[in-house]
C-alpha cells in the first residue's frame, strides 16, 4: 500500500485516539467560566507539566526549528535554549499568577491586568493584542501540518488538506470539554511528541554511523554551521536578539501559556509543572536541532528550510512505519498548540472583551456560550492566514521567524505585567499606551520591513514600550489601594510559601 | 539585597553569558565543542538554579 493511504490511516487513528480522550475528558465537566477555561484549577502536576509542554513546543520545532537550523546552524539552538532560560523567570511569576488567580478568580491574564489597574481598558488592550498578533502564530501551526503530511505523501496530499484536519482537530478539541478536553489530549499528545521524535532521531543518528560520527561529518561537512555569525551569514547578533527577545518573555506574553499558571491544584503540583517542563524542554530542544543538523548531512540544498524534516522523514533510511508516526506526533505538537490558543483567545474574548466592554451584566451561562461560539470563528480567520501564507516563499515566511514576529507584538504587554506585580508606581494608562503604542510599531516595522541600525521590529518595539511604560506611569496617578492590596497579600503569601 | 533581588542578578548574569560566550568568545571555534556545548551547559545551570529555587515552596499553612 502507498505511503498516502498509510498518512491518512495514521491520521484517523489519531484522531479517533484523541476524541476518545476529549470524550472521555468531557465526563467530569462541571459548569461555569472557571470550570470549562480553567478545569476549576485542580490539574494535577503530571498533566499540567504536559499541557504546558505541548501548548509550548508546538510544529514550530520540529519543523521551524529544524528548518532554522538547517538554514543556519547553532544560532537556532541558542535562540530556543534563549526561551528555556528565560523559563527561570517562571520562580518569579508562576507562585505569582497562582495565588492571585486563586484568591480573585481570574480567567484570563488580561482579566487580571484589569483589576490589578483598576481599568477595563487595560484588559481590553492586552486582549486585542492577543487576538491580533496569536492569529499569526496559530496559523503557524496550521501550516506546519500542512507541509508535514505535503512533504510525507510527495505531494499526493494537499497542503491545504492538512491545514483542514488541524483545524478539525483543534475545534473539536478545545470545545468538547475545554480546558479538561485540552488539558488531556495535550498530556496524550505530548507523550506522542517526545517519543516519535526522540525514536526517529535514534534511527537517522545510527543511519549516520552513532553520535560520534554524526558529530565529526557536522565538523567536516559544514563547520560554519557550528558557530555564531554563521559562516554563511543567516545569524548575525541582531537577527538573534530580534528573535530571541520576544522568545524571552514567551511564559508571560503569550495568554494561552500564562493562562496555564492559573491551573494547578496544589504548590506540588506547580512545582511538578515547572519540573516536568524543563526536563521536556530541554530533551525535545536537543532532538529538534540534531534532526535538523542530521538533515543538513542527508537532504542538502533544499530551496525550503521548512521542507528539511518532511524531506527527511521520506527518505528510504527511515522505515515508512516511523515516518507516518513521527508525522502524527508533529501533527500532535501543532494542533495541541493551536487548540490551547482558540481555548485561551475564546476566554479572552469572552470575559475581557464581550464582559469587560460590551455587556458587564451578562450572565455567566451566556457568558460561556459566546466563548464557545468563539472558537470555531477564531480557528476559520487562523486557516485563511495559514492558507495565504503557505503560498508564501523567504525567511519572513518561514514558520520560525513569523512564530517570533508573532511573539513580538505579544511582548508589548510585558512591562505591564511586570508593571502589575512588582511596581506600586505602575498606572493603567501606561499600560495601554505603552501597549498600542509598541504594537504600532512592531507592525509597522514588520510591515515596511525597516530596521533602524539592523535591530529587529520586537527590540524596536520593545524599547520604545518600556520607555513609555515607565514614563506614563510616572506623570500618572497609580490606583494605590489596589496596588497596596494585591502586592501586599502576594508579599505576605509568598513569604509563607518559601517563594522568592 | 533580598532572595528575589540576587535570583534576578543570577538571571541577568546568565544572560550576559548567553551573548558575550558565544558571540564573542566563541567565534571561530567551528566544533560540537564550541557554541553547541556551551549552550547546552548554560541552559543546563539554568534549569538546576531553576530547581534549588522551586524545590523550596511549600503547602502555606492555613
Amino acid at each position: 500500500m502507498s505511503i498516502t493511504f498509510w498518512v491518512w490511516f495514521g491520521i484517523a487513528v489519531y484522531i479517533a485516539a484523541g476524541l476518545a480522550i476529549a470524550l472521555m475528558a468531557r465526563r467530569g465537566l462541571g459548569r461555569g467560566m472557571s470550570e470549562f477555561f480553567l478545569a476549576n484549577r485542580k490539574v494535577g502536576g503530571f498533566v499540567s507539566a504536559l499541557t504546558y509542554s505541548a501548548t509550548t513546543y508546538s510544529a514550530f520545532m520540529m519543523i521551524g526549528l529544524a528548518g532554522l537550523t538547517y538554514l543556519g546552524g547553532v544560532g537556532a539552538l541558542g535562540f530556543e535554549l534563549t526561551y528555556l532560560c528565560g523559563m527561570f523567570m517562571m520562580v518569579f511569576f508562576l507562585p505569582r499568577f497562582w495565588l492571585v488567580g486563586k484568591k480573585y478568580g481570574y480567567v484570563s491574564p488580561m482579566e487580571l491586568l484589569s483589576d490589578r489597574y483598576q481599568s477595563k481598558w487595560v484588559g481590553a488592550t492586552a486582549a486585542i493584542l492577543a487576538l491580533v498578533f496569536l492569529v499569526p502564530y496559530g496559523a503557524v501551526q496550521l501550516m506546519g501540518v500542512g507541509y508535514l503530511m505535503n512533504g510525507i505523501s510527495q505531494g499526493a496530499i494537499p497542503v491545504v488538506a492538512g491545514i483542514i484536519i488541524a483545524v478539525l482537530c483543534a475545534i473539536a478539541w478545545s470545545n468538547i470539554a475545554g480546558m479538561r478536553s485540552v488539558a488531556w489530549t495535550d498530556a496524550f499528545q505530548a507523550l506522542v511528541m517526545i517519543v516519535t521524535s526522540a525514536a526517529v532521531l535514534g534511527v537517522v543518528v545510527v543511519a549516520l554511523g552513532g553520535f560520534g560520527s554524526f558529530f565529526s561529518r557536522l565538523e567536516s561537512a559544514t563547520p560554519g554551521l557550528l558557530t555564531v555569525p554563521t559562516a554563511g551569514g543567516v545569524w548575525n547578533i541582531n537577527m538573534f536578539i530580534g528573535l530571541a527577545l520576544p522568545w524571552l518573555f514567551f511564559l508571560i506574553s503569550n495568554p494561552q501559556v500564562s493562562q496555564r499558571l492559573f491551573i494547578p491544584k496544589s504548590v506540588t503540583a506547580m512545582k511538578q509543572m515547572l519540573g516536568g517542563f524543563l526536563i521536556f524542554g530541554f530533551i525535545y530542544t536537543l532532538i529538534s536541532v540534531l534532526w535538523g543538523f542530521g538533515a543538513t548531512l542527508l537532504v542538502p540544498g533544499l530551496e525550503n528550510a521548512d521542507l528539511a524534516t518532511p524531506t527527511l522523514l521520506a527518505l528510504p533510511i527511515i522505515p515508512m512505519g516511523l515516518a507516518v508516526i513521527v508525522m502524527i506526533g508533529i501533527t500532535a505538537a501543532a494542533i495541541s498548540t493551536i487548540d490551547s490558543i482558540l481555548l485561551t483567545l475564546s476566554s479572552v474574548w469572552a470575559r475581557d472583551i464581550h464582559k469587560g466592554l460590551i455587556n458587564p451584566r451578562v450572565s455567566e451561562k451566556r457568558e460561556l456560550k459566546i466563548g464557545q461560539w468563539v472558537i470555531p470563528i477564531m480557528a476559520i480567520i487562523a486557516f485563511v492566514f495559514a492558507w495565504w501564507a503557505a503560498g508564501k516563499t523567504g525567511l519572513s515566511f518561514m514558520i520560525a521567524p513569523l512564530s517570533s514576529a508573532a511573539s513580538a507584538g505579544l511582548l508589548m504587554a510585558v512591562p505591564a505585567i511586570f508593571g502589575a506585580f512588582f511596581w506600586k508606581r505602575a498606572t493603567a494608562p501606561g499600560a495601554i499606551v505603552s501597549c498600542i503604542v509598541g504594537a504600532i510599531v512592531v507592525l509597522l516595522f514588520q510591515l515596511t520591513g525597516w530596521k533602524p541600525l539592523g535591530w529587529w521590529p520586537g527590540t524596536w518595539g520593545f524599547i520604545v514600550c518600556a520607555i513609555l511604560f515607565v514614563g506614563v506611569s510616572l506623570a500618572t496617578k497609580p490606583p494605590k489601594k489596589k496596588a497596596d492590596e494585591f502586592i501586599g497579600y502576594l508579599k505576605q503569601k509568598l513569604d509563607k510559601g518559601n517563594f522568592i | 539585597m533580598t532572595k528575589t533581588g540576587w535570583a534576578w542578578v543570577w538571571f541577568g548574569f546568565l544572560l550576559a553569558l548567553d551573548i558575550a560566550i558565544p558571540w564573542f568568545a566563541l567565534t571561530h571555534v567551528e566544533k560540537m565543542s564550541g557554541a553547541f556545548l556551551f549552550w547546552t551547559i548554560w541552559v543546563v545551570l539554568a534549569i538546576i538554579s531553576a530547581f534549588v529555587i522551586f524545590l523550596r515552596w511549600k503547602e502555606a499553612r492555613r
